[in-house]
């Protein structure tokens, strides 16, 4: 997810300029001229500044530095890591995706049945064999489970596959 | 006297010494691991803390903390791999050393010298804290806004990165606190008819998005580190003493440079690392051996980050403004253990500031033990793949913050932080400010509203009172700064004559 400074500083132009707006529609404080509006839309109009500022490049030649830097401190391999295939970066969405997948599931489904298909799949993800990757989803989430509801007394959903415990 | 004894019954408790070896063990374990943060380490462990006594909590994160710092130099050291971000100053260093046939030298190197750090940066707690402690019982609302708007700039002005992108980052997270209805008038803003979001912004579950979150989608996209060999280790402290005496100067500088880094808001151990190495090559005798596994460097850098440590408690603890982002998580539980940040924690809680200290000593002092047991199976450890340890880290993602509110709406929260935070890196918007503006928001709010509506709107009283006057002087200061360098740059880089 690699965006030019134009485009993130739009967004942040856009996003001050919304919460100004937002802000100004607060409904005032009876009796005072300082209510909730006043904060929000400092920052926006700050906000939308900074967007500015980002948009036209001022403060690049600080990040420059501090990237040269930093490069020189690390192994190579790493640096090079990003050309690959163009949906490559994607791979980066399967966490959050799992994650709203827990949310989604988890109360009809049960913790223990959702967390071992996200461990899997992660695992897999990241090139575990399937064996290997199996066998943490049949452990990990109930040991969490042990550990979060019987130690913690944390209500996790029961779901299809409620534990003895 | 009897306070310290107080404070001392508190530590010795055993569920407290339980929760400082398991906590260490975790710290070593999760520091060792490349790409597993110190940050993230504590972030994980805020829901343990939720059922520990309030002592024991703090314990859990302060050995965690010191022992996760230490710990990455180990793969620093091993494969070139800075465990945590505040190894990544000295890896090459490090490493060089162990292509020498000196890895030994090297981690014994970072396990002295980081322990020596942090006792130096626990001594600064102790001496620091009182007397400003003391200053702060006379502030008013006019000095904390400045105060918090201080540390904010300065959390902008040490990031790694443009300053105009660290302010931006800084204000969204600002922006992001005023959502919920924890303002001072009590309406609800920006939250789109969410009824979830009318308590605002959960903050914990924030963190672990933007630290672990972000983490596990970075490890989806880069290679797994290499595996290490197996080897063996002769004597970790051997020689240690030696180089003690022979390089006081370093080593006292770097302490207190991580000292004065740890203390400044938002600035932690990789910046306290990043600078001392840079100071330990330009004051060195013999800088051209820099590079080449000279131990110089390793000391200052590596006294210096576990010093910064300690000292970002300072600001912390007494006027609620995290000194790093470890200690922006500590805040936290602080809060939710009733231990509000305050100059008045000295006087009604002055047991549990003592035992802080105290368990700070013995974190660093059984850093030393533990250290050496985890460099001798540091290649067992190294050896479990990577794709084993983020699922469940993953998993780890939505529990936790589950386990705090027992609402689904926080795994939500998780998600969109981690998308946020991994964005945000990618593109040079520092993440740490932007956590600094959410947990600062409420403070910097409540200062400024309520200075404004006691000066009836007059902007005059900011500038009047003294101590407020420095303050503000300093925090324009820091805003003005890197205008004033860039310009400076620019001047010099027109006038050069051209080719």
């Amino acid at each position: 997810m690699q965006l030019s400074d134009r485009i993130t500083g739009l967004t942040l132009i856009g996003v001050g300029a919304l919460a100004a707006y937002g802000a100004s529609r607060l409904p005032p404080m009876p009796g005072q001229d300082i209510g909730p509006s006043v904060f929000p839309a400092v920052i926006g109009f700050g906000l939308a500044l900074c967007g500015a500022l980002i948009a036209f490049g001022v403060g690049r030649s600080f990040e420059e530095q501090a990237e040269a830097d930093f490069s020189a401190h690390q192994e190579p391999q790493e640096r090079s890591s990003d050309v690959r295939s163009r949906f490559h970066g994607l791979r980066a969405l399967v966490p959050v995706a799992l994650l709203l997948f827990y949310v989604a599931a988890a109360e009809t489904v049960g913790f223990v049945p959702v967390a071992a298909i996200i461990v899997f799949t992660i695992a897999f993800a990241l090139g575990a064999d399937w064996r290997h990757g199996l066998a943490l989803a049949l452990l990990a989430p109930p040991a969490i489970h042990l550990l979060f509801s019987k130690l913690l007394r944390v209500p996790l959903p029961a779901g299809l596959l409620p534990m003895p415990w | 006297m009897s306070t310290f004894l107080d404070a001392l019954s508190l530590v010795a408790q055993p569920d407290v010494l339980l929760a400082i070896v398991l906590a260490s063990i975790y710290g070593l374990v999760v520091g060792a691991l490349p790409g597993l943060t110190a940050t993230m380490a504590t972030a994980l462990l805020v829901p343990v803390t939720f059922y520990l006594s309030p002592i024991a909590a703090i314990a859990t994160i302060i050995a965690t903390s010191a022992m996760a710092i230490f710990a990455g130099d180990i793969p620093g050291a091993l494969l070139r791999i800075p465990g945590t971000p505040a190894s990544a100053a000295y890896t090459n260093e490090a490493y060089a050393m162990t292509r020498k046939g000196q890895p030994e030298l090297a981690l014994g190197i970072g396990l002295w010298f980081s322990a020596i750090g942090g006792i130096a940066g626990t001594l600064s707690l102790i001496l620091l804290a009182p007397t400003l402690a003391e200053m702060a019982l006379n502030f008013s609302t006019f000095e904390y806004f400045w105060l918090a708007l201080l540390g904010l700039m300065c959390a902008t002005l040490v990031a790694r990165s443009s300053p105009v992108k660290a302010i931006a980052s800084m204000l969204v997270g600002l922006l992001f606190s005023c959502i919920g209805m924890e303002n001072p008038s009590g309406v609800p803003r920006f939250t789109f008819g969410v009824v979830d979001l009318l308590g605002g912004i959960e903050v914990i579950a924030a963190l672990v998005g933007m630290f672990a979150v972000s983490e596990v989608m970075r490890a989806m996209v880069t290679p797994p580190p290499p595996l290490m060999a197996r080897r063996r280790f002769g004597s970790i402290l051997k020689g240690q003493w030696a180089l003690t005496k022979k390089y006081p100067k370093p080593q006292i500088r770097g302490n207190i440079i991580g000292i004065i880094i740890g203390v400044l808001p938002g600035a932690g151990a990789d910046m306290a690392a990043w600078v001392s190495y840079a100071m330990a090559k330009k004051f060195s005798k013999e800088p051209e051996k820099f590079g080449t596994g000279h131990p110089e460097g390793l000391i200052e850098a590596g006294a210096s980050n576990n010093a910064s440590l300690a000292s970002g408690w300072v600001p912390s603890l007494i006027f609620g403004i995290p000194g790093d982002t470890i200690t922006a998580i500590a805040i936290g539980v602080l809060f939710m253990k009733g231990l509000n940040p305050g100059p008045t924690l000295f006087t009604t809680k002055a047991s549990s500031m003592y035992a802080i200290y105290i368990i700070f000593i013995i974190a660093n002092i059984i850093m030393i033990p533990l250290g050496i047991v985890m460099i001798r199976i540091a290649s067992q450890v190294l050896h479990v793949p990577r794709a084993l340890v983020v699922p469940v880290i993953a998993l780890l993602c939505a529990v936790g913050p589950f386990a705090i509110t027992n609402n689904p709406f926080s795994i939500v929260t998780v998600a969109f932080f981690g998308v946020l935070g991994f964005v945000m890196e990618r593109n040079g918007y520092p993440v740490a400010a932007l956590v600094l503006g959410i947990i600062m928001g409420t403070m910097v709010e409540q200062s400024f509203v309520a200075s404004l509506i006691k000066s009836d709107g007059s902007l005059l009283p900011f500038f009047s009172r003294p101590v407020a006057s420095v303050l503000a002087a300093l925090t324009i200061g820091a805003l003005i700064w890197p205008a004033g360098v860039w310009l400076v740059r620019y001047f010099s880089l027109r006038s050069r004559p051209a080719g």
